[in-house]
């Protein structure tokens, strides 16, 4: 594991930082958005490259933009204060920015030697004028996206006491090769690579929530069976190559245990199963289809699709006693359920009039609110692990794509190239 | 694929079948003898199945290495969401029967098919359902369960790319294919 090519040095800010943190306070988007500077980072003590500048100003701009929590003022008006380098509040003109109407102010420098980047970021409170957090990053070039979605975490840090997703990752599955393989992402689409070289058809990531470890249903030895593969090694193994279905391999939360749908008996049953395929326990026993578990944050509930009553909806079974109940009354057709890390709600997917929509429902099956309203199809929705945003496929542009958005619904924006065929994201744990 | 090698039919099957319109339209590799009414089929055990490779106009390209379509056996179809077998999938059905009783020596897989709407973990188990549904039919025809597996392919394996219902309903299909 490189984890650190990225040195990152926390700057003491004494007392300060954490009664400031206290002092701004937002939490949801759309409830009242915090008019935000962000300025350009400026070159220090190495050349002024634009394309550095350029790259953290907009990753920067796209991660603080997608949480809903900010208003940008417009870098157009911008005075003197914005070509100087202010690492430290003794060096801001909060007067300047307090003109513009901004209560948060993001400036930074960069210093290139060589191949070697030290990004320099700050979060200034406008108003109290104050430092609300610094951090100085040392890589490489190439790592500068990386830095500035790492800031980006730690303004929503700072600012609503919970980290950001931005420096994860999300996995998916893309047409692009030609066949059906696994590929890794940025939580911003950017810097795709490929997983799997399987040449048959992969299908359903889920990620591991202690480790950079996926696993996924592949067909290449002709059957559907489960397989796991370790990102950075590369080394891939047999999960669970049971006769018939292997599908919908989900990680427990707690404990080392899977939940898994089998057909091995002669109809999809939900089973747990151990990291090598072995059978835990039998979750299901009825004559339906039971398939697409997802599991509550604390391990003891279990969400999954099931035909029992004639259409598909979603039932929650109590892992420990296997007492089950309905959660979904409305609709014909409600599937690929993800329960959110909170464990407050469930997002699910339902065909209505022709086209699937991405809906989320509290976990007693009240409050049922539909996120998105077409055009296309929108599918798979599975959550960030801060629990602020879906990750979801959409046919919308044509051809299927990876798309984010708020949990509310809104902020939606694709994520994968319009060409390459991609769906089923999974997002990652902390990376 | 292992458990299938266990049996291998050595008689001469003798199948009385009523179906006389199937067989016309797809004559297996037998000797026929019979009349209006009914018909005899006697089949060389010996004779190689009726395996005549891939129907490129009905199948996608994707890989499909150690499976043949089997002409004499044809693909029957489902209604939305259902794995139901329909009137004319039993047609179709007790067609395949008799072929397969016909060709004693002919072990066949059976893949369930979807459209592409819906989930894909659904899709998974009710294409596994349809050719499940399939095979339980066959065998109660009394084609042996032995010579027939199942795999889902769920809405991977698209006949039509199309998203429209002429092609959803032909993606919603279980077909057979030759085990090697």
């Amino acid at each position: 594991m490189r984890i650190f090519w990225l040195l990152t040095l926390i700057l003491w800010l004494g007392p300060w930082a954490a009664t400031a943190a206290t002092e701004i306070e937002i939490s949801a988007p759309g409830e009242q958005t915090m008019p935000l500077a962000l300025t350009s980072f400026l070159a220090k003590d190495g050349p002024e490259v634009a394309e550095i500048a350029g790259e953290i100003n907009e990753v920067l701009a796209a991660d603080l933009d997608l949480t809903g929590l900010f208003r940008f003022v417009d870098p157009a008006a911008f005075l003197s204060d914005a070509g100087r380098i202010g690492l430290y509040s003794t060096q801001v003109d909060f007067t300047q920015w307090r003109l513009l109407g901004s209560e948060v102010l993001i400036k930074g420098a960069y210093t290139l030697q060589g191949d070697q980047l030290i990004v320099e970021a700050r979060l200034f409170d406008v108003i109290n004028r104050r430092l609300l957090t610094g951090r100085r990053y040392v890589g490489r070039t190439k790592d500068v996206r990386r830095m500035a979605h790492t800031f980006a975490d730690q303004i929503l840090k700072t600012l609503t006491g919970e980290t950001g997703p931005f420096n994860q990752r999300i996995a998916y599955i893309s047409k692009s090769s030609g066949n059906k393989e696994l590929w890794l992402m940025d939580v911003d689409g950017h810097q795709p690579i490929r997983l799997t070289d399987h040449r048959s058809i992969v299908l359903n990531p889920d990620f591991s929530p202690r480790g950079k470890e996926l696993v996924f249903t592949s067909y290449r030895a002709n059957n559907p069976d489960l397989e796991r593969t370790e990102i950075y090694t590369g080394q891939e193994a047999k999960v669970s190559s049971q006769q018939g279905l292997n599908v919908a391999g989900r990680y427990a939360p707690i404990g080392r245990e899977l939940a898994i749908t089998l057909t091995k008996d002669g109809n999809p049953e939900i089973y747990l199963v151990g990291f090598n395929g072995s059978i835990h326990k039998r979750l299901t026993n009825n004559w339906a289809i039971d398939i697409d578990p997802s599991w509550s944050p604390d391990s003891g509930h279990i969400v999954f699709v099931s035909n029992r009553l004639g259409n598909p909806h979603l039932f929650i079974v109590n892992v420990y006693t296997g007492e089950t109940r309905r959660l979904t009354t409305r609709g014909k057709y409600n599937v690929t359920p993800a329960w959110s890390p909170k464990g407050d709600r469930i997002a699910f997917t339902r065909q209505q009039g022709g086209s699937f929509d991405i809906y989320t429902i509290k976990v007693d099956g009240s409050d049922e609110r539909r996120l998105t309203f077409g055009p296309g199809n929108q599918e798979h929705p599975r959550w960030s692990p801060d629990g602020r945003f879906l990750v979801y496929s959409s046919d919308a542009g044509g051809k299927k794509g990876v798309y984010v958005m708020r949990t509310d619904g809104t902020g939606a924006r694709r994520l994968t190239s319009p060409e390459s065929d991609s769906n089923h994201p999974a997002w990652s744990g902390r990376w | 694929m292992k458990i299938w090698r266990a049996l291998q039919f050595s008689l001469m099957a003798l199948i009385l079948t009523g179906l006389l319109a199937a067989c016309a339209t797809t004559p297996p590799p037998s000797s026929t003898t019979g009349d209006a009414q009914g018909q005899v089929q006697a089949t060389d055990v010996s004779q190689q199945p009726d395996v005549k490779g891939v129907d490129s106009g009905s199948i996608s390209s994707q890989d499909v290495a150690d499976h043949l379509a089997i002409k004499g056996l044809k693909r029957v179809h489902f209604d939305f969401d259902q794995f139901t077998l329909t009137n004319e999938a039993r047609v179709v059905l007790k067609q395949n029967a008799a072929y397969l009783q016909a060709n004693s020596g002919l072990k066949a897989v059976i893949e369930g098919h979807c459209d592409e709407r819906g989930s894909d973990e659904y899709n998974l188990a009710l294409g596994e359902r349809r050719a499940s549904a399939a095979k339980q039919y066959l065998v109660s025809l009394g084609v042996n369960g032995n010579r027939l597996s199942i795999i889902s392919y769920g809405e991977e394996k698209a006949l039509d790319a199309q998203s429209n219902e002429q092609a959803w309903a032909k993606n919603r299909r279980a077909e057979f294919k030759a085990i090697k």
